[in-house]
């Protein structure tokens, strides 16, 4: 993405999360995730199938050590 | 008052001898603050009636013929991120100084209480941990206690600089991306960043909730060990602690390295790594007996991946105040905040997703080895204020590229001992080795690095402050 048009994407994403931005802090902004980007394009090539899931995934709560409390009701 | 010129392992036995006691200790302790600080500048907080109260209850249960916790009367010091009860959590920020004081201490503090350790203070950081260099505008940057116009590494750098500076011999910090390991090598004290999941977190301000980790720094290994194993404990109160029972690495630090398989990161770690650096690795390789490259996988990935969820949950975090009071963030790090906040989530899930392949790859390469060693950072400590750092040629950002070598490591989540070691043509300026180990196997990690102690090879030297 060029930077006008990484310039305009800060300013828009910022304003739908009701981020106030100055000019200079934009600018700034936009340098740091052209940056990020470039590290983003090199994950992008990495093959990865519909099946690899996420690292983290939400447990509802520990997994019970025994049935126990099944046998209760 | 005594001087006391003992480490921590050596503290604690002179206390429970009744050589020393711990108001002695503490004395000495807060004398050393005194003399060194106002150049050090690793503390923002000092607990002085709570430290007098732990000290005087550890002699007097002394007196009585009590028994002593492991660590009675070993005086620390923690990041300014951990609970300290009564005390405002600053995490490195001004934007917290308007939170209420912590109702109690963070788990890891109680744990450590409970031990008898004397609680002398909380330490200077980056700010809410995202730097490497502790160069923090509200409070002043830390000194590095070697060279005091160098930075003593970060975000844990107040943890770094007061071990180094004789001032305490334990501290406690927390390790993100590289947080406990960098001002572990920049400061030449030894630094532990264990399992992911091994530590409960529970009372400490958090920066990345998948990555962050906690763990202890200390002025000789075997204080290491005793931190590390009194601060052990399942808690199933914190959804990241993981361990479900204590490990204690001190009965198996001296079982020496006959068998393991131990080996020297090649390609990503050793083109990233200065002169320096490579050399105190092939120095720790040559002592281990170590020969053989091994290449890590997806080193540059990982690198790639962990920087996107940093930045990406760490702007999410403090997104309401990024909106009201951006002005009263750290000028160094608010626009990666702000960046980090706008990132497409694509790429958030896409790092996260990565992630879980990139485990597997790491966890298959310790089926072939029990060890692996690589420099913690790049350089030695650079210049306050240092924006470009020469790498081999390579002009890289001085901040983000203190990271470069732990970065990979903490992202797969693997244990880590970093080991002060001292090469030639740095100044007097030490570096430190990584000492990698499979995900719960802190023991080879500490087994590895008591034979680097042993020989001399690493170790703590005094501060000429």
């Amino acid at each position: 993405m060029n930077d006008t048009r990484m310039l305009a994407y800060v300013e828009t994403t910022a304003a739908l999360l009701k981020l106030p931005l100055d000019a200079a802090r934009t600018q700034r902004v936009a340098v740091n995730l052209q940056r990020t980007a470039a590290m983003a394009a090199l994950l992008d090539e990495v093959p990865l199938a519909a099946h690899d899931e996420l690292a983290e995934l939400y447990r509802p709560a520990a997994f019970p050590p025994n049935d126990d409390e099944r046998k209760q009701l | 008052m005594k001087t006391v010129a003992f480490d921590a392992a050596a503290m604690a036995g002179a206390v429970a001898s009744g050589e020393v006691s711990a108001r002695e200790l503490l004395d000495a302790s807060l004398a050393r603050i005194e003399a060194t600080d106002g150049r050090v500048n690793a503390f923002t907080e000092k607990t002085l009636a709570r430290a007098r109260a732990e000290a005087d209850a550890v002699d007097a249960r002394r007196a009585a013929s009590q028994p002593l916790g492991p660590l009675a009367g070993v005086p620390y010091a923690v990041k300014n991120l951990f609970d300290i009860e009564g005390v405002v959590t600053l995490a490195g920020s001004i934007v917290n100084r308007s939170d209420p004081a912590a109702v109690s201490d963070a788990f890891l503090v109680r744990q450590m209480q409970a031990a008898g350790a004397v609680l002398v203070g909380g330490l200077n950081m980056d700010e809410y941990a995202y730097g490497f260099t502790t160069e923090n505008t509200h409070y002043g940057p830390c000194h590095n206690p070697h060279d005091l116009t160098r930075s003593a590494g970060g975000s844990s750098g107040g943890s770094g600089a007061a071990v180094a500076a004789g001032q305490v011999p334990i501290t406690l910090g927390s390790d993100t991306n590289g947080s406990i390991r960098v001002p572990a090598s920049l400061c030449g004290v030894w630094g532990l960043k264990p399992t992911f999941g091994r530590l409960s977190r529970r009372g400490s301000y958090p920066f990345v909730h998948s990555i962050d980790h906690l763990g202890p720094l200390a002025d000789s290994l075997a204080g290491l060990a005793l931190a590390y194993d009194v601060l052990q404990s399942p808690d199933a109160l914190d959804p990241g602690c993981q361990a479900l029972r204590v490990q204690p690495v001190a009965p198996l630090v001296g079982r020496g390295t006959a068998g393991l398989r131990i080996g020297v990161l090649g390609g990503y770690f050793h083109d990233n790594a200065t002169p320096a650096a490579r050399e105190v690795v092939a120095l720790a390789a040559s002592t281990l007996g170590a020969h053989a490259e091994v290449s890590w996988p997806d080193a540059a990935l990982a690198r790639a991946a962990a920087f996107i969820i940093t930045a990406s949950e760490g702007g999410s975090l403090h997104l309401r105040e990024l909106r009201t009071r951006a002005d009263d963030f750290e000028p160094l790090s608010v626009d990666r905040f702000i960046a980090g906040a706008l990132q497409p989530v694509d790429w958030y899930l896409r790092a996260q997703r990565f992630r879980r392949a990139y485990r597997d790859k790491v966890n298959a390469l310790f089926r072939d080895w029990d060890v692996l060693l690589a420099a913690a950072t790049p350089v030695s400590a650079p210049a306050i204020g240092t924006e470009w750092l020469d790498i081999n040629g390579t002009q890289q950002p001085c901040r983000p590229s203190l990271g470069l070598l732990t970065q990979p490591v903490s992202f797969a989540g693997c244990p880590v001992v970093t080991a002060p070691l001292w090469p030639a043509g740095t100044g007097g300026l030490p570096v430190g080795v990584q000492l990698i180990a499979a995900p719960w196997r802190e023991d080879l990690a500490f087994r590895a690095a008591q034979v680097l102690s042993d020989a001399g090879v690493a170790r703590v030297q005094p501060a000429q402050l």
